[in-house]
């Protein structure tokens, strides 16, 4: 367990974070989230990580899922016009129709089934190589550092967004994911009760790991289908590297 | 299956020779013209095969003879199996004038044995051919039976009685030559019992190894082989070797040799292959297969061999590889490629080479896309498109859950009345509370199709579905069935 000491998060000047998007491509997450990433936005050709907390949602990846989605959805386009995504699985629960709802157009999405975690990586990159989609997606358990790495060169060389959703079969405990990550962001995200019956869902979002960033941790709540931000911040849970400490994870 | 007079009803069903007049076929024997072959009429004027043309015409003035032509007959013979097939997969021409069908399992289409009999023979005599057919467990039995002219033209022996039902047939039906048979009945051996009685061993060494075979194989002793014409592979390339290899560098080699040959002929027509499948005949017998599958039609050799180079490991080359095989299957036309005149990227054709190899990792069915299909029922409102497909999902859908189950996992669900959505559910193991639920949208059986269990009332499938959310946060899709007596609860999806 490594401990980083002490970083204060820094709010970079008025008008950087959007000139630095500007020349980095990213996912725009807003002023809060944006503030704990290099750039203030999520790079695009880059490999990320997207744990849920602990619970049913381990296995049901449900939550996990849902912010891919929406991530997925406000990528920007590149030249070539709207390209397809990529979404690799061991189990086929994915409903489209519930894709629709988080501006994601399932017409667009190409899914795939792999028999384990080993092949949905190798299947991912695979995709990521091509540089046919715009984003890949794997439901996998376990991330080796090793596969983290390669997928990640696999992100940068082609300019494409990689996403590992960590989801473990049925009736089997989560694993540690592994310390010293490969990926440049790691996410974990976990549901919280909303405001009322008609309210839009909410969920704590943590930022475990961020490369050249700092981590924070938010209650974060469904925005509008089509906004700008996937989440929008509702309450920032506390100064981000105390928060971090307290978890114990650098 | 016997023919008798092939070459003579061949040359009448195509129109060449008469029905009515006495017919026969000639040949040139040692510079004499011999009768080849004579028709039931000529049989009866008298006429026998062997004769001389010139003594037949003094016998029968009005005879009409033709050319024997072996070659032609047999072709005609080997179509005629063909279209056999329709009967049995497995069928074979017995030149000159008969057929080999294995009805092995083919009976029960027809009625059983005898009724598949009859109708080929229906079939048969309609197009004009009177044939006369046997079926018996050896092969010899039944050409035997076929022949025997006093029996019926349809004739099915029960299992295991070939020696009974041959045992008074001249020894002439044991398919010898003119001189075996003559010297057989020379010695007093006139029907195949009489022969079957004597010691193998004496009548081998007399008469040579061919009657006692033929004996065998008439009793279903020995295995008879009939050479069954295979199917062609008109879209495969074949290579055999002198010596066999094993090493993966000649494998490649071969199959690079291969896909290179194959996208040459399918070039010529036009034509892709969405399909390539790699067959390796090893020494020992066994023939493993690799086989990729492509989303766009492809013909480019490289690129062939670069997918099927990733499935080689898997192929054990055990001793030795004797012929390597490339069958291109579900061809498709392909016309040669051009690049786009504004030099913007193939996206297309980016997206098909990454799905191939995609496809060749994980398998063919592996890789889809979501179709929406027209029903409101939430497990069949999904279908799957192929990866390369556009598909239009309209824009705007009711809220549905990002993960479904199939099938509906049940819960133990406490409601305070039967029509509330619920308090508190138990599902694998957690209690879940819920705190707020937004509901019930009715789901009902599709009306037009069978109801799952006819036996059950139908408004045992109409499904009222409750938006939930517990205390941790989870939203969950859960649904009821029934509404009096004891209501069933199930979850169906999770939000996310």
């Amino acid at each position: 367990m490594v401990l980083l000491p002490h970083r204060p998060a820094l709010s970079p000047p008025a008008g950087l974070v959007a000139r630095l998007a500007a020349v980095r491509p990213g996912v725009g997450m807003g002023a809060a989230i944006g503030a704990c990433l290099p750039g203030g936005v999520l790079p695009v050709g880059a490999l990320h990580e997207v744990g849920p907390e602990d619970g049913a949602e381990v296995q049901q990846g449900a939550v996990v899922a849902g912010f891919a989605a929406r991530l997925l959805a406000r990528l920007p386009q590149g030249a070539g016009g709207p390209l397809p995504w990529l979404w690799v699985a061991g189990r086929e629960d994915l409903y489209a129709p519930g894709l629709v709802a988080l501006g994601l157009d399932p017409g667009r999405l190409v899914l795939a089934c792999a028999p384990d975690d080993a092949a949905t990586l190798a299947a991912m990159e695979a995709g990521l190589r091509g540089g046919a989609f715009a984003a890949v997606v794997a439901e996998a358990g376990r991330l080796s550092r090793i596969a983290a790495r390669r997928l990640q060169l696999a992100c940068l060389r082609h300019g494409r967004m990689g996403l590992v959703l960590h989801r473990w079969p049925y009736g089997r405990a989560a694993h540690a994911v592994e310390e010293a990550p490969s990926a440049v962001t790691r996410w974990r995200i976990g549901g919280v009760p909303s405001a009322g019956p008609f309210a839009p869902p909410r969920w704590r979002l943590a930022l475990v790991h961020a490369r050249g960033g700092v981590p924070g941790e938010w209650i974060v709540e469904a925005g509008e289908r089509d906004a700008a931000d996937p989440v929008r911040v509702v309450a920032e849970l506390a100064d981000p590297a105390a928060a971090a400490q307290r978890r114990g994870v650098g | 299956m016997w023919l008798p007079n092939w070459p003579i009803l061949r040359l009448r069903r195509s129109g060449a020779a008469s029905a009515d007049v006495p017919a026969a076929t000639v040949t040139s024997e040692r510079g004499q013209r011999r009768l080849a072959c004579v028709c039931p009429l000529a049989a009866e004027a008298g006429l026998r095969v062997g004769q001389a043309l010139a003594e037949a015409r003094a016998l029968v003035p009005e005879l009409e003879v033709h050319e024997a032509t072996p070659e032609e007959d047999d072709a005609a013979l080997a179509r005629l199996a063909e279209w056999a097939t329709r009967f049995t997969p497995l069928a074979a021409a017995d030149t000159p004038e008969g057929l080999w069908l294995d009805i092995a399992g083919c009976g029960h289409l027809h009625g059983g044995e005898e009724g598949l009999c009859a109708a080929i023979a229906r079939r048969l005599a309609e197009v004009g051919f009177p044939a006369r057919l046997a079926v018996a467990g050896a092969s010899g039995a039944a050409w035997a039976l076929a022949r025997f002219a006093s029996g019926k033209a349809e004739c099915v022996l029960p299992a295991g009685q070939e020696r009974a039902a041959l045992e008074g047939l001249p020894i002439g039906l044991l398919r010898l030559d003119d001189r075996s048979v003559a010297a057989l009945r020379r010695v007093g051996i006139r029907t195949i019992g009489a022969l079957a009685r004597l010691p193998r061993g004496e009548v081998s060494a007399r008469f040579g190894p061919v009657p006692v075979l033929r004996l065998e194989q008439a009793f279903g002793l020995a295995e008879e082989p009939i050479a069954w014409p295979m199917p062609v592979r008109p879209w495969e390339e074949i290579r055999r070797f002198a010596e066999p290899i094993a090493a993966p560098e000649d494998l490649t080699r071969a199959l690079a040799w291969l896909a290179g040959r194959l996208a040459r002929r399918l070039e010529q027509e036009g034509l892709g292959a969405r399909r390539f499948v790699a067959r390796f005949s090893r020494v020992d017998g066994v023939v493993p297969a690799i086989g990729i599958a492509t989303a766009r039609p492809v013909r480019d050799g490289a690129y062939v061999l670069k997918l099927l180079a990733g499935k080689l490991e898997t192929v054990d080359p055990g001793f030795g590889v004797e012929m390597v095989a490339l069958a291109a299957e579900a061809r498709g036309p392909l016309s040669a490629a051009q690049a786009a005149l504004d030099g913007k990227p193939d996206t297309a054709a980016d997206l098909a080479a990454t799905l191939d190899t995609l496809i060749a990792r994980l398998g063919e069915g592996a890789l889809w896309r979501p179709a929406p299909m027209g029903s409101h029922v939430p497990e069949r409102a999904v279908g799957r498109a192929g990866p390369m497909t556009e598909v239009a999902w309209p824009a705007q859908l009711p809220d549905r859950p990002l993960r479904l189950f199939t099938p509906p996992e049940p819960i133990d669900a406490t409601a305070p009345v039967p029509d509330d959505p619920p308090l508190l559910f138990r599902w694998r193991g957690r209690v879940h509370r819920i705190r707020a639920a937004t509901g019930p949208e009715r789901i009902g059986a599709e009306w037009w199709r069978r109801t799952p269990d006819p036996t059950r009332p139908l408004h045992d499938f109409i499904r009222d579905y409750y938006r939930v959310e517990d205390q941790q946060g989870g939203r969950f899709w859960v649904f009821r069935i029934g509404l009096v007596g004891a209501p069933r609860w199930f979850v169906h999806g999770v939000f996310g």
